[in-house]
């Protein structure tokens, strides 16, 4: 579902994002991990259109989304770390503008709208200007609005920031029945704890360059003292100068 | 619902909640907004009529065939009117666009939606197209208004006018914001001094062109050749600007088939002016975003190196937390090429009104009108120096945004904070205002008293429009727009233009009627006339003391009130 090729970014003289190969098939949980700056948000930015590779190539869905980035966008859904939101629109609002953009049909929107603020627990506020929302509640209706159009891909970047415990595990759960449903999720996350409820397969960049892929048990497995996954993450990305 | 009309519907949504969230402003501030609007808008509508009315006293034969000097001059005044709005919107569209389209902060969730670049062009290019045309329509009107009054022109005159004004400011529109794309493409390729190079270059094009054809001798030519001459470029066939002109003073003639050729000429041209750009935006927009996200992501800034990384060295002489908060604010306008570019503007507006100065006017050898060119000149400096505040200092406060909690929790108060604002926006603009006065005084050769006097005027003028600036900034803040030209757009910033327009109104005004009523030998003796000079210089000093520390003092007591 999401198929990378030498997929590389280059700011000036610094390598971001190093030749990525990485293959992720529908209906599956990847996790994209790696220190701050190992090239994560440059992925992401490639990944859903916000940044123009320097060389290879993303599809999404089987479509290049450098070649066809309307039919692309069509199937993603994204979640950024900080939700970016009109401040000035209701949430009510919110959605429809999203409806719109999506070209959603009325009707769905109307259901699907009031179904999704519900259950992300912003109906009762869908008729308060965003600028009054709490973080955690714009990041609620962030993830409202990304299902919308029911995405057959998501891409969410650090998730959990604002949430409550409470809403923590039902965006978990939420996100996971999803993928069994066939939905492909791709998280960055540095939350090790909750990837390991969630993930199918774990992706560890480390300096641009994608080091190792595999299911949380593989991963487990490369370390040369049995540990945690947190142990066996700060083992492979421990930097060459610390 | 189109992806772009979704965009569209949102905005106006936007606009009519912000509208509707006036009713939680401080019912002062809309009262004097309101009422400082409706009082400037009559009067520029009673100076262009009485203008008019002036102007059409000249040549008049009574005959109905033939057009009078006074109409030739008024058809001609609305041509450069056109011309100047015309290049007024390409400027200010190439920056708005700029910050429309790519800084705005929706933008990352606009791209990453299955929106088609042209199609996202056009949503936030009607967004470009609203915020720019606005106060060209506020100070457009009353000069049409007046202009259809006096030459007596039918509703057709007025219809036409309204027609004309959509199809005419798309066409800068469009041109600016593919200036705005194909700069974004070029501009982050240059080294940042090649850039100042050419912004340095542009302001001397400029300059050495207004020299050239900004002659006085030209514009005091009684036989009217030298005017002529100077505004044929005004008339030519290239310009949208003389088609709207030609349009809707045929229409003002009763001409409607003329009117008409022009409105679809007119129309037709912006039609495809805009395709261009949006086809312009299919090719450039992305690829321009892109780069200009990888820059942002990229952008090194070494400490020591260039005159912004060496400012906290040469201000080590200012006491924390001082200097401090003088670093970060000229680091963050340096950094913000949507500010120093405007910035950039005043530079030309500067150039441009020394250049007109070359030659000392014939008429300065009259002690009457020395008097009135002297007192207009310290106006216009005036005027230059209110809109440097309200532009760049008014929102400085605002622009420590959803970031106060920063200087919130630090160990200052806010009373050092809107002091450390007052004092770097007296010092950064004295340093261009008292330039301009003493150049332009050395130009127009004036004399001791009006050098003094006008001296006198921008140091205190500096203080006044400061502490009106910083203290309405801290009483009105938007902590929740990163955008400084809309911070100034917005309420608060009105205000603060409003009053700052009056404040230097008054003390103009004061000045003025003194030195005319001099010349005028109104006075019986040297004596009372210093007397009177005295009281004038006293009168202006208290004034500006009261517009210093009363807005800084409500100022500070909303910050201090206030919960973040």
């Amino acid at each position: 579902m999401i198929k990378t090729i030498g997929l590389s970014k280059r700011f000036g003289g610094k390598l971001a994002v190093n030749a990525l190969d990485l293959s992720i098939d529908q209906g599956e949980f990847f996790c994209f991990l790696g220190p701050n700056g190992a090239g994560k948000t440059t992925t992401i930015k490639m990944l859903t259109g916000l940044l123009k590779p320097s060389g290879g190539r993303a599809e999404l869905g089987g479509i290049d989304i450098q070649k066809h980035p309307v039919a692309t966008k069509s199937i993603l859904g994204y979640i950024p770390d900080t939700p970016f939101l009109y401040d000035k629109l209701t949430g009510r609002e919110f959605m429809r503008f999203v409806a719109g953009l999506y070209q959603l049909p009325k009707e769905v929107l109307n259901g699907k709208s009031e179904e999704l603020l519900e259950l992300f627990e912003v109906r009762h506020v869908g008729d308060q200007l965003i600028e009054n929302y709490s973080h955690g509640m714009r990041q609620k209706l962030s993830f409202a609005a990304c299902f919308l159009h029911d995405p057959k891909i998501v891409i969410v970047d650090e998730p959990w920031v604002g949430l409550d415990p409470k809403n923590i595990r039902f965006v978990k759960e939420y996100l996971k029945q999803k993928t069994r449903e066939g939905l492909t999720v791709f998280m960055s996350t540095h939350t090790l704890s909750l990837i390991e409820d969630v993930a199918d397969r774990i992706g560890i960049i480390h300096q641009g360059v994608l080091l190792h892929t595999g299911s949380i048990k593989d991963i487990l497995t490369l370390a040369r003292t049995p540990g945690s996954l947190e142990d066996v993450f700060l083992e492979l990305t421990r930097g060459e100068n610390e | 619902m189109t992806r772009a009309k979704a965009i569209l519907w949102a905005k106006i949504r936007i606009g009519r909640n912000q509208v509707a969230s006036v009713r939680h402003e401080s019912k002062l501030k809309v009262a004097v907004v309101s009422v400082s609007a409706v009082l400037l808008w009559i009067a520029a509508f009673a100076a262009f009529y009485g203008a008019f009315q002036w102007l059409k006293q000249f040549g008049a034969d009574n005959s109905d065939t033939t057009m009078g000097l006074g109409e030739i001059i008024m058809s001609r005044m609305l041509s450069v009117f056109a011309l100047a709005l015309f290049f007024m919107l390409l400027f200010s569209n190439t920056l708005i666009a700029f910050s429309t389209i790519y800084r705005a902060r929706e933008n990352a969730y606009l791209v990453q939606a299955p929106i088609a670049w042209w199609e996202y062009f056009l949503a936030r290019f009607v967004e470009c197209v609203a915020f720019s045309s606005w106060a060209t329509a506020y100070l457009g009107s009353p000069m049409i208004l007046a202009y259809g009054l006096v030459q007596g022109a039918s509703i057709i005159f007025y219809v036409a006018a309204i027609g004309f004004y959509l199809p005419f400011i798309s066409i800068p529109a469009a041109i600016g914001a593919v200036v705005a794309m194909v700069l974004v493409r070029v501009f982050p390729r240059l080294p940042r001094g090649s850039m100042i190079g050419v912004g340095i270059i542009a302001v001397w094009c400029l300059f050495m062109y207004m020299r050239g054809n900004l002659s006085m001798d030209k514009l005091a030519d009684p036989n009217f050749q030298g005017i002529q001459q100077l505004l044929a470029p005004t008339q030519s066939w290239l310009l949208p600007s003389h088609w709207s002109a030609r349009g809707v003073l045929a229409a003002a003639e009763g001409q409607v088939a003329e009117s008409l050729f022009f409105f679809l000429l007119l129309t037709s041209n912006a039609f495809v002016a805009v395709f261009l750009a949006a086809g312009a935006a299919q090719l450039l927009f992305y690829p321009g975003w892109s780069d200009l996200l990888g820059n942002d992501m990229n952008r090194k800034t070494p400490p020591g190196r260039g005159w912004v990384g060496r400012i906290d060295i040469t201000l080590r002489w200012m006491p924390e937390p001082y200097r401090a908060l003088v670093t970060k604010d000229i680091k963050l306008f340096w950094r913000d090429p949507a500010q120093w570019s405007q910035f950039v503007i005043f530079f030309g507006i500067m150039a441009v009104y020394i250049a007109s100065l070359r030659d000392r006017p014939v008429a300065m050898e009259s002690a009457f009108w020395r008097t009135w060119i002297v007192c207009l000149n310290i106006g216009a400096c005036t005027l230059i120096l209110a809109t440097l505040t309200s532009r760049f200092i008014f929102p400085l406060i605002s622009l420590e945004g959803r970031r106060f909690w920063v200087i919130g929790l630090a160990p200052l108060t806010y009373r050092q904070l809107i002091w450390q604002k007052f004092w770097l926006s007296v010092s950064s603009t004295s340093a261009f205002t008292i330039t301009l006065v003493l150049l332009s005084c050395y130009m127009l050769e004036v004399d001791a008293i009006f050098f003094a006097l006008s001296l006198y005027s921008i140091v205190i003028t500096n203080f006044g429009l400061s502490g009106l600036s910083v203290g309405l900034g801290s009483l009105y803040p938007n902590f929740q727009e990163d955008n400084p030209a809309r911070i100034v757009s917005g309420m608060g910033g009105t205000l603060n233009f409003l009053l700052s327009m009056g404040y230097i109104t008054l003390i103009i005004a004061a000045q003025t009627t003194m030195m005319v009523t001099e010349v005028l030998g109104v006075y019986r003796s040297p004596s009372h006339f210093h007397a009177t000079l005295v009281l004038v210089v006293a009168g202006m000093a208290v004034l500006s003391a009261v517009t210093t520390f009363l807005p800084m003092r409500l100022g500070l007591r909303n910050l201090d009130q206030s919960e973040y």
